[in-house]
C-alpha cells in the first residue's frame, strides 16, 4: 500500500469517481422526480378535502412577503384550507386547517408530523382518541388555547407539547384567514 | 470461501449488531414495528451489497491516500438511490424511517465492511460477505421489533398484517407504552447483545469440548 500516487492523479480518480455518482443520480432521479412530486401534491389534496367539504375544487392562493407559520393556502366556496407548521416536540408537524369565511375552524387534518408513538402521534391517529382531539377544535374562533392552558381545545394525555403546537397551529390560519380572508 | 462460516459469522459470531456493535443509531431508533424492521434491514442489505461489490471491484483502481473519501461517495450514491427509490414506490416505509435512511452513509456497519472486507478481497467473496452481513443485521433488528412491539404495543407484524395496525396479541391496557420509546431500544438491546454473547460463548464451550474428547 507504499505506492507514491502523484496530486494529480488523485484529483483525477476522485473527480471521475464523483462523475460517475453524479450521473447515476441524475438517472434514478429522472425516473423518479415526478412520481415522488405526485405523492405529495396527493397528500396534500387528501389533507385538502378532508377539511374543506368542497375540497377538490379548492385553488391554491398566492401568498407574499413574511406569512409565518402559514405555508400555504387553497380557497373554495366554502372556506379556506390553510397549510401551517408549528413546531412540534420532535420536527414541525405539517396541519391542514379548514376556515369557514367567517373565522371558524372547519376541520384539521395532521399531513406529516414525527411526535412520540402512542403520546403526541395520537393527534394524527386515525383513532376515535385522534378524532376526538382533532374535532375538539371545530368551531372554535380567534385565538386557540387548549384545555391545559385554559382554552376550549382538549390537550392529549402526556403530550402537552403536541397539543399547544397544534392550537398555535391553528391560531396562525385563523388570524390568515381574518386579515386576508 | 467457506460460505457456511460466513453466513454463520454474519448471522451470530460476527453480527454486525449483536457482536461488533455497528449501526447502534438506527438499531435503537427503528425498531418499533416489524415493517420498519425488514424495510431498513433491507435496505442496508442492498446497498451492503452493492457498495461492497464496487469497491471490491475498484480496490486496485482507487490509490490508498483517497480511498475514504471514494467509500463515502460511492456509498452516498447508493443510499440516495435507494431514498429516492423508496420515497417513490413505498412512501409509507420511506416516511416511517424518516432521516435514517439517508443516515445509512454514515452507517458504520457499511464503510467498516468496506475498509475490513471489500478493500482486501474478491468481488464474489465481497458481494457474499454484504450479503451475510445485511442478514446478520436484519435478523437483530426483525427480533428488536418483535419483542418491542409485542411489549409496547401488544401487536404482532405492525405495518404489513391486519390492514397495518398489525395482529393485537395482548390486550392495550397491558402493552407498556416504554417498549417503544428510546429507552426500550436500549433495554431490548442489552438483553438481545446478552444472549446472544451467552450463545456465542455456549457453543464455544461445545467445540471445546468435543475436542477433547
Amino acid at each position: 500500500m507504499k505506492s507514491r500516487v502523484s496530486i494529480p492523479r488523485l484529483a483525477l480518480t476522485l473527480l471521475l469517481i464523483t462523475a460517475l455518482a453524479a450521473g447515476a443520480l441524475s438517472a434514478v432521479n429522472a425516473i423518479t422526480q415526478e412520481r415522488i412530486a405526485a405523492i405529495e401534491q396527493e397528500k396534500i389534496l387528501e389533507a385538502i378535502s378532508q377539511v374543506l367539504p368542497d375540497g377538490e375544487d379548492a385553488q391554491e392562493v398566492a401568498l407574499s412577503g413574511n406569512t409565518g407559520l402559514v405555508q400555504a393556502v387553497y380557497a373554495s366556496a366554502s372556506g379556506y384550507a390553510v397549510q401551517v407548521a408549528p413546531s412540534g416536540f420532535k420536527d414541525t408537524i405539517t396541519l391542514m386547517v379548514g376556515v369557514s369565511p367567517e373565522g371558524a375552524v372547519l376541520a384539521i387534518s395532521v399531513v406529516s408530523h414525527s411526535e412520540t408513538a402512542g403520546l403526541g402521534a395520537v393527534c394524527a391517529a386515525d383513532t376515535t382518541a385522534g378524532q376526538r382531539f382533532r374535532d375538539s377544535f371545530v368551531g372554535l374562533t380567534g385565538s386557540v388555547a387548549v384545555s391545559k392552558d385554559g382554552g376550549e381545545a382538549d390537550t392529549l394525555t402526556g403530550a402537552t407539547i403536541t397539543s399547544r403546537a397544534v392550537a398555535e397551529g391553528v391560531s396562525a390560519a385563523l388570524a390568515w384567514v381574518a386579515e386576508n380572508g | 470461501m467457506d460460505v457456511k462460516k460466513m453466513f454463520k459469522e454474519g448471522l451470530l459470531t460476527k453480527n454486525p449488531v449483536l457482536v461488533q456493535l455497528l449501526g447502534m443509531c438506527s438499531t435503537l431508533a427503528i425498531t418499533t414495528s416489524l415493517f420498519n424492521g425488514i424495510g431498513m434491514g433491507l435496505s442496508v442489505t442492498i446497498i451492503l451489497i452493492c457498495s461492497n461489490v464496487l469497491i471490491s471491484a475498484l480496490r486496485k483502481v482507487i490509490p490508498a491516500q483517497i480511498r475514504i473519501a471514494a467509500y463515502i461517495v460511492i456509498i452516498a450514491t447508493f443510499v440516495t438511490i435507494v431514498d429516492l427509490l423508496l420515497q417513490a414506490f413505498l412512501p409509507e416505509l420511506s416516511e416511517n424511517l424518516g432521516v435514517f435512511i439517508p443516515l445509512i452513509v454514515v452507517n458504520c456497519i457499511i464503510l467498516g465492511r468496506a475498509e475490513a472486507f471489500a478493500s482486501r478481497n474478491g468481488v464474489l467473496a465481497s458481494a457474499l460477505d454484504g450479503l451475510t452481513q445485511g442478514i446478520g443485521y436484519t435478523a437483530a433488528l426483525v427480533i428488536m421489533c418483535v419483542v418491542r412491539e409485542l411489549l409496547g404495543s401488544g401487536t404482532f407484524g405492525g405495518g404489513i398484517l391486519g390492514g397495518g395496525e398489525g395482529i393485537r396479541i395482548l390486550p392495550e391496557e397491558v402493552s407498556a407504552l416504554l417498549m417503544i420509546q428510546p429507552v426500550g431500544g436500549f433495554l431490548t438491546l442489552g438483553v438481545l447483545i446478552a444472549g446472544a454473547q451467552w450463545l456465542v460463548r455456549h457453543l464455544e464451550k461445545r467445540k471445546q469440548e468435543a475436542v477433547k474428547k
